[in-house]
């Protein structure tokens, strides 16, 4: 039986190897182009269309300059917000799902979101009079960070094992949730539609001052997480196996999952409770590049900043004068994506 | 990976570099403060409809407003509106804004407004107004809210100065705040007293009619498809309180309180209800079979009979867009016009 | 696992006692409120109704419809958990857990928003279409992947699930603030303000599938020991889960359209239930309807003395109360695995 399979396979594993490498590194070229083609599309597209020349003319300072406030003011922050919340996003569900072994894991179904919501809608409700809003995004920083730090406390029995850390999650984001929800309720009417609107996701209003403050989270967190690759790698085999392999396991889990909510959290501080992102698009990247965890993280960020990109620009155009909140079609894409993910499932 | 402390702590050092720069970033001074207009001289020669105020002094006019304060050059002649009660001033004053938020019902714009209103652009809705939409009607003068408009007032007095009143309702302090803005003081200061007028003129009246019954407690109920509710302030809640009807004990002690609405989803809560007159307004339009259904299940309930209002039929079902969505000037008009109507009182 | 009754006198005297409490509960429910009534007053009510007392007229026509909804509802969820748990062989299910409710809510409000659709018997079937869809795709994504079913995988795919159908209701609401705030209590979960006629059109449904747990309970027995041997039994195991999820949609489905989200009494009650009387589900049924019953009858006693006058939606309360429970037993049964 072996000789077959032996003579069946003539091609050596160094070059599998390469093709593999050389297929990750296609894949992130492609994407890369592809984002630059969304990147110069969207800031053309809205209100006022311009022609993708108009477009870079104005980005490279030549040109007449007309429409400088429209891509410079009002476009250009909203992207390379969408961008980069969607690139920490899914990276976040890329760590997630590799802590917890399963496809499934992102910063939405684990509560890391809807601790960052609960923060958040919090904070519009009661204190949107009296504290100005610039601080609502450290507001729902402080929520991931709380709600993961008790979920943390809450799994810990002797050091976490992913069964535990999902089920504690999905149990307090049950709870949030309906806080949250109770919150709302309650509201007075400006509050209730703008928390809920915050809950969706947008990047509406989107300032170049948000842009920097949220690029120093993910231009730190995502290279970060890179160290860790090796380490990740290893852990798919089982926790015994990679602790024997000179893992530190708990270590390595607490320092991953810190960086997964800390750019979960920053993302969605600012870009509202956007969620799928962190589940698509690890997802997607496996699909393309297999499972090694250092292509994994560019590819899975790439993927994220197109889909938040591509649905604010749908959501602001789509139907005009009306700017809907980008949040509701990443769920547009979501759901279909989730629709086909189930039907490719059943013949596994 | 980690199996030197060192790199443990570098990551350390290095996360807390990175919060370090991100709190920098937020308290970054704020350099895009209000600038001040420069598209006077560009949509100069555009303004041929808009006749009036001519004779642009370069004056300089600085506004004081919930948010900081404005400078403002001449006179404005586009002006964008971002609030309904906004909307409704600019009619009164006599003045057709270039763009608009769309109304909450009655789409495109509430039909007491719509003639007034013709050929003015929508810039998208009031909770989310297309901030591309409204740069390129290029206005001189932006007039919103902070309850709605808080975050991108920054993006806005790039566009064009603002002004912002705190909260959508006040329709007197918007008018004195637009007339201050668009150089029509005297204009708005004449609206108020033409208001301030009726409001004498109908407390005279009903004082008179009613006696020693004078004041009555009053209270604004709504209907919902699942719901109802009481309006202890907001936008009628003033103007009533204003014209003299007071509140009932228990809703003057939740308007103390601070509470704007009082949501209630049991039959049991009915007498907290309870006053002399009812107003009554049914919400949702698209979906009234339900809100109907609603209101009848609420009024045929042993509990309501045993209300005030209703024993000495004393319940009217008004007009949700004058007493609710509105917000303005001519709505507030309009809601005392209803009023003299239903106690009978010659105008 | 010991269990409180292992005898069946005990498991009798338990069911007598549990029904002493639903009846103490549904009591407390006409009792308790804003306008405190005594209990004799509402013995009176009831029984020697007098319209003109007010006391009357409020257990009468605003309490009795909410006592009876709740403790439907309750039941029901109970019911459904319980079913769930056998059928995924997880203990931590449950019908909010696992997305049901949430696509039920989501077919609901696209149905309203959309499609105009007003009445609550149409609610209702769309409620189970929602629930059905929710729970077929839970299934699959759960039992797709390698090592097939587990319950982790169920879990996770439930709560994907669930946040999907959030997500896409969220989308639906945020376009129309009107229709927002029209289902807002609705969406929170609540029992209150809801008459009697909400609940007839559905009630034969709701107790259809009652009396089908309840006559499924001897095969569910012999399911859950374990596939292989209910095959070698000879037990035809596709009808019997097919039956179970029919059960569990129409329970799930009915209590959505009326009373909105409620989550956590599926987990719950048929743990007690569990630890009371043991794995047989002949018996572990009438436990959760009537224990089941009695918890959303009391927390809804609660929810309305929280923030008076309004009231704290149920929804809510179930989550508070369900939220340290649910991560007692993560914790304790993930010791074992």
């Amino acid at each position: 039986m072996s000789n077959e399979i032996r003579q069946a396979s003539p091609v050596p594993s160094e070059t599998v190897s390469l093709l593999l490498r050389k297929k990750a590194w296609t894949v992130i070229a492609v994407l890369t182009v592809l984002s630059v083609i969304l990147f110069v599309g969207g800031l053309s597209a809205g209100s006022t269309m311009l022609s993708p020349v108009e477009t870079l003319k104005h980005l490279f300072g030549t040109g007449s300059g007309e429409h400088n406030f429209t891509i410079h003011t009002l476009r250009l922050p909203r992207m390379l917000l969408a961008m980069l919340a969607g690139a920490a996003l899914g990276v976040a569900g890329l760590i997630l799902q590799g802590i917890v072994r399963n496809p499934l894991g992102s910063p939405d179904v684990i509560g890391v979101t809807n601790g960052a919501s609960f923060a958040a809608v919090f904070f519009i409700t009661y204190m949107a009079g009296s504290v100005s809003l610039k601080w609502l995004p450290l507001a729902a920083i402080a929520g991931a960070a709380a709600v993961s730090a008790l979920i943390y406390a809450l799994a810990w029995r002797k050091g976490i094992t992913p069964v535990r850390l999902v089920l504690v999650g999905i149990g307090l984001a049950a709870c949030m949730g309906a806080l949250t929800t109770m919150m709302i309720v309650l509201s007075d009417e400006y509050s209730t539609i703008r928390a809920y609107r915050w809950m969706t996701g947008t990047v509406y209003g989107a300032k170049m001052s948000d842009v920097l403050s949220l690029l120093p989270w993910v231009a730190l967190l995502i290279p970060l997480s890179l160290l860790g690759a090796k380490s990740a790698n290893t852990l798919q085999l089982g926790d015994e196996t990679a602790s024997g392999l000179g893992v530190r396991v708990q270590l390595h889990r607490l320092g991953m999952l810190a960086i997964s909510v800390a750019l979960a959290g920053a993302a969605v501080a600012y870009a509202g409770g956007i969620g799928f992102v962190g589940l698509i698009a690890p997802h997607m990247a496996r699909k393309l590049v297999g499972r090694s965890f250092g292509y994994l993280v560019p590819v899975s960020a790439l993927i994220g900043s197109i889909i938040v990109a591509l649905a604010d620009v749908v959501a602001r155009t789509a139907f005009l004068p009306l700017d809907i909140p980008a949040g509701v079609f990443v769920s547009g894409i979501g759901a279909p994506f989730f629709i086909y993910l189930l039907y490719r499932s059943r013949h596994q | 990976m980690f199996k030197s402390n060192k790199v443990t702590a570098m990551m350390a050092f290095i996360l807390m570099l990175a919060v370090l720069i991100a709190g920098c970033g937020q308290n970054a001074p704020q350099e895009e403060a209000t600038q001040p207009p420069q598209q006077q001289e560009e949509t100069s020669g555009g303004n041929a409809g808009n006749g009036g105020n001519a004779g642009a002094e370069e004056e300089v006019r600085t506004i004081e407003h919930a948010m900081g304060s404005t400078p403002i050059k001449g006179t404005p002649q586009r002006v964008v509106t971002l609030y309904q009660g906004a909307t409704d001033v600019a009619v009164a004053l006599g003045i057709k804004p270039v763009g608009a938020v769309e109304s909450w019902a009655e789409q495109p714009f509430f039909e007491y407004l719509r003639a007034d209103l013709e050929g003015v652009t929508v810039v998208g809705e009031e909770t989310q107004p297309n901030l591309e939409e409204i740069a390129k009607l290029k206005p001189d003068l932006i007039v919103a809210s902070q309850t709605r408009n808080e975050e991108i007032y920054e993006q806005l007095s790039q566009i064009a100065p603002t002004i912002v009143h705190e909260t959508v309702y006040k329709f007197k302090e918007t008018a004195e705040m637009m007339g201050q803005a668009l150089n029509m003081d005297a204009e708005a200061d004449r609206l108020i007293a033409e208001w301030d007028a009726r409001v004498a003129d109908f407390k005279q009246k009903i004082e008179a009619k009613l006696g020693d019954q004078w004041p009555i407690e009053a209270a604004v109920l709504n209907f919902r498809a699942d719901h109802a509710r009481i309006y202890v302030t907001g936008y009628a809640g003033d103007i009533l309180n204003e014209l003299g009807f007071v509140r009932s004990e228990y809703q003057q002690e939740e308007a103390d309180k601070g509470t704007v609405i009082l949501r209630l989803t049991d039959k049991e809560s009915i007498p907290s209800m309870n006053a002399d007159v009812f107003f009554v307004f049914l919400s949702d339009p698209s979906n009234e079979p339900a809100v109907l259904k609603t209101y009848e299940e609420w009024k045929s309930h042993p509990l309501w009979q045993n209300l005030d209002a209703v024993k000495s039929n004393q319940v009217y079902v008004i007009d949700e867009i004058i007493w609710n969505l509105g917000g303005g000037y001519k709505s507030a008009h309009l809601l005392l016009d209803q009023l003299y109507d239903h106690f009978e009182l010659e105008k | 696992m010991t269990h409180l009754f292992p005898r069946t006198v005990y498991k009798w005297a338990g069911l007598g006692l549990s029904l002493l409490i639903f009846m103490a509960a549904f009591a407390a429910s006409l009792a308790f409120g804003q306008t405190p009534i005594g209990l004799g007053t509402v013995w009176e009510a009831l029984f020697r109704h007098d319209a003109s007392v007010q006391e009357h007229v409020i257990v009468i026509t605003s309490r009795l419809s909410r006592a009876a909804i709740a403790a439907v509802i309750g039941a029901s969820l109970a019911i459904a958990g319980a079913l769930l748990q056998a059928l995924t062989k997880n203990p931590l299910a449950s019908p909010s857990i696992f997305g049901i409710n949430s696509g039920a809510i989501f077919f609901i409000v696209a149905a309203a928003a959309y499609f105009s659709v007003h009445s609550l018997i149409h609610y209702m079937w769309i409620g189970f279409a929602g629930a059905a869809a929710a729970a077929l795709m839970v299934y699959v994504l759960g039992s797709a992947g390698r090592g097939g079913m587990s319950p982790l995988k169920f879990v996770l795919a439930g709560a994907a699930i669930s946040a999907l159908f959030v997500s896409l209701t969220q989308g639906v609401l945020v376009t129309n603030q009107q229709g927002l705030e029209s289902v807002l209590f609705w969406l929170a979960g609540s029992v209150a303000g809801r008459t009697v006629d909400m609940l007839l059109p559905i009630l034969p449904f709701m107790a259809g599938g009652w009396i089908a747990a309840l006559l499924l309970g001897h095969s569910i027995n012999i399911l859950t020991s374990g596939e292989e041997v209910a095959k070698g039994l000879g037990q035809k195991t596709l009808w019997v889960k097919t039956a179970m999820i029919a059960v569990i949609v129409v329970l799930a489905g009915g209590s959505v359209a009326v009373g909105g989200s409620i989550g956590f009494i599926g987990l719950v009650i048929p743990h007690i239930a569990r630890g009371l009387v043991g794995i047989d589900y002949r018996w572990i049924i009438p436990y959760c309807a009537l224990l089941g019953g009695s918890l959303l009858l009391l927390a809804d006693v609660a929810a309305r003395f929280v923030i008076m006058p309004q009231e704290m939606p149920i929804g809510v309360m179930t989550a508070v109360i369900g939220t340290p429970f649910f991560v007692y037993l993560a914790r304790r049964r993930s010791r074992r695995s």
